[in-house]
Formats: structure tokens, sequence, C-alpha cells
């Protein structure tokens, strides 16, 4: 097994209904990642790129087509199966950062933990578990800010969280959803610095953006557009 | 684990869960003081009615009444061994007139047997001259009667004496600061008059009694004395015997103090004969010693309307009874057996034995109301046997009833209307479930995004659910919990609460003669607010229940596309 992709899409085919009509998003998408690559998604805003990232994260289920996660098929898993998928082997950072107002930094990250144990099995492993997640945010930077709430932190923070949040669980693949798209170039500039460091420690990355200079961070570039991989 | 962590985050952070909360607890506390005052009425009304008449009553269908009822007591005694005791009872209507006033008034009039009753009745327990007395009787001694009606008119006179101070106080503020007191002073002017008409009344009692005590000692002598001639089957047309009578009868006149036949016990309520002051003290008209005239209208006797001509007897007041509930309080008086057997004409002529209108039985120990009627089964089980033996025991039927059957008028419809209210309350309190639906149906709309984060680090669509679930039942708990101690708290000082409530907005919710009872009745019970909590836990979870359900019916992309 180990020398299968940490990804692979295979005729991948996605449509949505708006309304009366048949939106076609993705018409046919293949390609593997494998593992350890930091490969990104270039494409124009409606190329189906962010769909594409969905259903690799299996937040969504393609109309056609296959996904293989380290090798196994995710396709036709029950939803049980596919909810542990994501806690345990997807991590994923988005362009809006999606933390919980509620929760502090640490809380946070520490989310995708709480999602997948239960109360006594936290009750255990919590003080691992919450050094673990300390670790993560100290790497980040975020050692003075574990019990902020996210309105008390910058941009470029909040998306630190984010990625502590995604690699939590030592997830198999980190999918990254423009996750740069919401922050000044500086900044944007520091949380691609942060995916490359842990790309450098192993990290399998899929990351989609419109931004062709971003792209260019990665090592594999692919490109899509009107829902179908091109050259150039 | 992230739903317990989540949902108290949330209950944390919203200021909405916590009107959800105090919604509930309004609710909770409304039902329970609702469900603890039905509750109480019909305690209060039960154990009245058991104290007041005994656990199984026998009662005739016509006005004639019940011979033998001697014998057949005893027949009870002997064959139902589950009674306790048993004990005739007259009840009779008239007049009550206080000779030299204008006062008169219409009474029900109760013949009963002391101390016997005591055994078959909580009567005794609320009298005054023989508070506390085991055995009362209708001759209590002189001392007690003396001592009881000194302290009446002790309490009156301090009474008395503030409020005059209160109305000394009163003109003084009219006269330095000019104020506006005419209506306090005239409200304050009725109470004295009133007090003072209380002592003067009250005085003639002191002075009878003291007049008695001196006189007493010699009337007991001449009492006896004639005891004796009749015992030696002297008559009236002895000389001795005639002398000895009249010398009584004078002393007797001049005392109005009457032999232990002619004494009354009043009821501690009836109109005039009591003053009830605004801050609910009660202030005696009349003081053992006192005498009344009383009427009776003796319908215990087969005759037309044209004879029913009343019967009337001059009687000494020797106490008063309260029972607190105040329809009894306010219309009984009680006189001795023999006495309304008398004036009823239900007392032995040619034709019929002496004869009661009631036999209330006590039963031993505490049954429930299936014993009870076994019980009343035995006893009429007695009563067909005893009227073959005894044909003119009663020319209708008897009915043996228990307590609850005979009151099954009175408490049919104060449960039904415990019933309705519950009813009606618990529809109320489903805008306490709709408000929980609102509230959360607005966090789970709040919440899109976060639920669509939630899914994509992999919780389960039904985790999502018991986050709202648990949130709902939360909410329910805690406001459940509040308001039960909220409830019970205001139920616990419903009257201090009343009386309050009356005092500053000058309204009166609770009128004694309406309600029957002196108190708010309140009986809080354990199992009712058990079942109460649960059903609000249980409405929680279903406010939540919709709200929870589109929570886990997300689409995590849609949820996460959500702005």
């Amino acid at each position: 097994m180990s020398d299968q992709p940490a990804i692979r899409v295979e005729q991948l085919h996605k449509s949505y209904r708006m309304g009366a009509v048949s939106l076609h998003v993705l018409r046919g998408v293949s390609f593997d990642v494998p593992r350890g690559q930091f490969a990104a998604i270039v494409g124009a805003s409606g190329s189906g790129k962010s769909t594409l990232l969905h259903l690799v994260g299996l937040l969504d289920r393609p109309d056609k087509g296959g996904i293989r996660l380290d090798g196994a098929d995710a396709s036709g898993l029950s939803a049980r199966q596919r909810n542990h998928i994501r806690c345990r082997d997807v991590g994923f950072v988005f362009q809006f950062y999606h933390l919980l107002p509620e929760l502090n930094v640490l809380e946070n990250t520490l989310l995708p933990a709480k999602v997948e144990y239960s109360l006594p099995a936290w009750m255990k492993n919590r003080r691992r578990l919450t050094n673990q997640a300390t670790g993560v945010l100290e790497r980040l930077g975020l050692k003075e800010r574990l019990r902020h709430r996210s309105s008390e932190l910058s941009g470029g923070e909040r998306q630190r969280v984010a990625i502590a949040r995604a690699l939590m669980n030592h997830p198999k693949v980190l999918l990254a959803d423009e996750p740069t798209g919401n922050l000044d170039s500086k900044t944007g500039k520091q949380i691609l610095d942060v995916l490359q460091e842990f790309h450098k420690s192993g990290q399998t990355i899929l990351m989609v953006t419109h931004d062709a200079s971003i792209a260019a961070q990665a090592d594999r570039v692919l490109h899509i557009r009107d829902g179908r991989l091109v050259d150039q | 684990m992230y739903k317990f962590f989540l949902c108290l985050r949330y209950l944390k952070s919203r200021a909405l869960a916590y009107a959800a909360m105090l919604a509930v607890a309004l609710c909770v506390a409304m039902m329970l003081i609702v469900v603890s005052v039905m509750n109480g009425f019909l305690d209060k009304v039960e154990t009245a009615a058991k104290g007041l008449f005994g656990d199984v009553v026998i009662d005739t269908a016509g006005l004639g009444g019940l011979g033998n009822y001697d014998e057949l007591i005893a027949a009870i005694g002997r064959e139902v061994s589950e009674v306790e005791a048993a004990s005739p009872f007259i009840l009779s209507y008239g007049m009550i007139r206080i000779p030299n006033t204008e006062y008169r008034r219409a009474v029900q009039i109760a013949g009963v047997r002391l101390p016997e009753r005591v055994k078959v009745s909580t009567f005794g327990q609320g009298l005054f001259v023989q508070e506390g007395v085991t055995d009362p009787t209708f001759d209590p001694p002189l001392e007690q009667m003396a001592r009881s009606a000194a302290q009446a008119h002790e309490f009156t006179l301090e009474l008395y004496r503030r409020k005059r101070n209160e109305a000394g106080d009163l003109l003084s503020r009219k006269a330095t600061e000019k104020a506006n007191v005419e209506n306090e002073l005239a409200a304050l002017q009725e109470v004295l008059d009133r007090l003072e008409t209380a002592l003067q009344r009250q005085q003639t009692a002191l002075e009878r009694l003291e007049l008695v005590s001196r006189l007493l000692p010699e009337m007991t002598e001449l009492r006896r004395k004639i005891g004796q001639l009749k015992a030696q089957g002297k008559t009236l047309e002895d000389q001795e015997y005639r002398q000895t009578a009249e010398k009584l009868d004078e002393l007797v006149q001049q005392a109005k103090f009457y032999d232990a036949d002619h004494r009354i016990i009043l009821g501690l309520g009836i109109q005039g004969l009591v003053y009830r002051t605004d801050e609910g003290q009660t202030v005696r008209m009349m003081l053992p010693g006192h005498q009344v005239l009383l009427y009776v209208f003796p319908l215990g006797r087969q005759m037309t309307t044209s004879e029913l001509e009343p019967n009337r007897a001059m009687l000494t007041v020797v106490d008063d009874s309260r029972t607190d509930v105040s329809s009894i309080d306010s219309e009984f008086v009680y006189v001795p057996f023999e006495t309304l057997q008398q004036l009823n004409n239900m007392h032995a002529d040619g034709a019929q034995p002496a004869r009661c209108s009631q036999i209330h039985v006590k039963v031993r120990g505490h049954r429930s109301e299936r014993e009870l009627e076994q019980v009343a089964e035995r006893i009429r089980g007695v009563w067909a046997k005893f009227r073959r033996e005894y044909p003119l025991a009663a020319m209708t039927d008897v009915a043996v009833q228990t307590w609850r059957q005979r009151q099954a008028r009175v408490i049919a419809p104060i449960e039904a209307q415990r019933t309705l209210v519950v009813v009606m309350f618990s529809i109320i309190s489903s805008v306490a479930v709709v408000m929980i639906l609102v509230i959360f149906y607005m966090i789970v709309v709040q919440k899109t995004r976060d639920i669509g984060v939630l899914k994509a680090v992999g919780a389960s669509s039904g985790g999502v659910a018991w986050i709202f679930l648990l949130y709902g039942a939360f909410v329910g708990l805690v406001g459940a919990v509040v308001g039960t101690i909220g409830g019970y708290l205001f139920v616990w000082n419903i009257n201090p609460i009343h009386d309050w409530v009356s005092r500053v907005t000058g309204l009166t919710v609770f009128t004694r003669e309406f309600f029957l009872f002196e108190q708010i009745p309140n009986t809080v019970n354990g199992v009712n607010a058990l079942l109460i909590v649960l059903a609000t836990i249980a409405a929680g979870l279903i406010g939540a229940l919709a709200p929870a359900i589109r929570a886990a019916r997300m689409q995590p992309v849609e949820a996460l596309r959500y702005e």
C-alpha cells in the first residue's frame, strides 16, 4: 500500500441544480497526489476547484467517479465511515478560517480531537492531546494566544489557528481552500511559509487558489478550467 | 465529547438561552403554584370533612331521624371490629338572638355529645376555653371560662389602646403637617367604634361570670339537693322540693347562668359575634357567660307546615369553636345532644323512640377509601339486621357513606377544576415550548457555519443534533429547577405574599367567605414536582427537536458557504 498515492481522483463528475438549470461543475477530473507532495490547483472562480476540494475532503459526494485516500476507496462508504475519515485523515483550511467564536484558540485547535474521542477517552488523553495542540500552536507562533477568542485575533493569526486545527489529528492530507484569499499579501506569504514548513516535514497538501503566483509555491500546479484539468 | 462541551459553551455565551430558561422557570413556577394550591384546597376539604363528620356517616333520608341509635352504635361496636367510636349527631336549623339587642341570625345547629364527640371528629381541637382539653364538655370549670374571658377582654383592650394611639398620631400629624388623613381617620374611627362595642359587650359577660362565681356554690348545692329529692321520688307537690326549686330558679334568673343542659358553643366566625380586623385578628363580641336565645325549627317530627312553630331555649355560652373551615365556623352552633333532641322534637314520645339525624363513625387507624367502603358495607349489614329487630328505628332509608362519598359533591368539582386548570396551564406552558423552538431555530441558523465546520472535522449528523437536544434539555432542566425552587418559595409564603399584595394594592384575591378557609391552603407534593420537572425537560427536548433535526440535515458544503 505504501506505493499508493495520498490522493487519487478518477473521472470525477459533479453537477448542481440551480433552479431549472443543471450546472455541470466537474466533467471528468483525474489526478494523483503522491504522498508528501504539495500540489496546487489553480482556476478561475467558478472553474470547479472548490467543489473538487470538497469532494476530495468527503464533504460532498461525486455524481460519478472515484476518490481514493491513501489507497482506500472512499466511494460506497457509510456516512459514519466518511465522518471518521474526515476526522482522522483529512484536515481542512478554509478561506474564511471558520473558527468557532465561542471557543478560544486552544479549544478551536482541539475540536477535531474532541470530535474523535468519547468523553471517557477524552478524559484519559486530555493532557496528551492538550500538549499536542499546544505544541502545534507554539510552532505556529501562537503560544501567547492560547486563551484568546478568535474575535481577538488578526486574520493571519486566525488562519494559523485554522491550520493548527486542521493538523491536530495528523491527517494524511491537508486540504486548503484559498488559504490566503482573505489576507493581505504579506500575511498571505506568512501562511504559505507555514504550509511550506509543514510540507517539508512530510505533510501532503492539496491547495486550491485562483492566484497563479501563490500556486507557484507548490511542488506541482494543476490547472482547472470549466470542470476539466488542462495543460496550462 | 464535543456534544457536551459545545452545548455548555453555547449555553454560556447565548443570552437568548437565559430568556428561554426564564420562560420555562416561570411556567414551571406557575404550574407548581396552581397545582399546590388546588391540592391544598382538596386536602383541606377532605380533612375538614373527615374531621367534622368522622370516617363513615350513617344518615337518614328523611327528617324523622334514626331511633334506637345507642343500640345501633352498640351493635356496630360489637360486630364491626374496625370501628373505634361512634357518636349520634343532630343537625337542625334555627336562629340565635341576643337578649336585649336587635341581633338575630340564622344558624345551623349541631347537637353533639361531649366529650364523646372528640373521639369521632376533630371537634375540640379549636376550642377557646377548653383549648388542649382532651375531654371537653358543655360544663367547663368556671375558672377556665373566667380566665379565657379575661384573656379575650385583655386582648381587645390592648388592641383598642393601640388603635387609639394610632388615631392620636394621625390627629397630631393632621395638626402639625396639615396631612390629609381624613379617610384613614374615618376608617380608624370605625374600628374604634367596633372595638368599643365589643368591650361593652364583653363587660356584661365578665360581670356575669363574677356574679356566677359568687352564686355558683349555692346553685350547685341546690341542684344537688334537688337531685337527692328527685331520687327520693319527690315532686313539685312536695314543699321542700318546690322551695328548693324556686330558690334555684331565682338564683339562675339572677345569674342568667343555666344548667349544663342549657349551654351553647358558638362557631367562631358567626357574623356579628366576632369582629375580624384588617390585620386578621379576631375580636370576640361574645364571651363565655353570655346568654343567647336559640330558636329551633323542629323538623324532627312529621307535621304540617302550619304546625311548625319554633321551640326556644335560653342558653349560656361556654366556649367557641374554630375549625378553620369558614363555612362551618360562620354558620354552626353546638348544643348538647339531648337538648337539641328536645328542641327539635326528636325526643322519645309514645309512638317513637328518641332519635338522632346522623351517626358519625370513627374507624381505627388510617384507612384508604377502599377499606372505609368495606367498613361502610359491613355497617350496612349490621343495619339491615338491626332494622328487623327494631322496626321503629327508622321509617325511611338509611344511607351509610364514607366521608369521601358524602363529600363527593364538593370534592368532585374541585378535582375536576384541578384537572381543568392543569390542562389549561399546560396549554399556556406550551408557549415555553414554542419559545424554545423559536429561540433554538434562531440559534441553529446563526450557527449554520459552525455546523459546517463541525461536520468538516468529522462530527456526525446525530452528534450535531445532540448538541441542540442537550441544549434544549439543559434549558428545560435549569428552568425546571429554578421554577421549582421559586414556585415552592412562593407557595410556602403564599399567605404573607397575599397579605402584602392586598396591603399594597388594596386587592383581595382570596376572600375568606368565598373560599371556605381562613388561609390559602397549599400542599406541596413531591411527586407533582418531579412530574413537572420531567415534563419540562421533555418540553425542552421537544422544543429543540425541530431545530436539531434541521441542524443535523445541513449539508456541510452548503453550511460552510452560508453567509
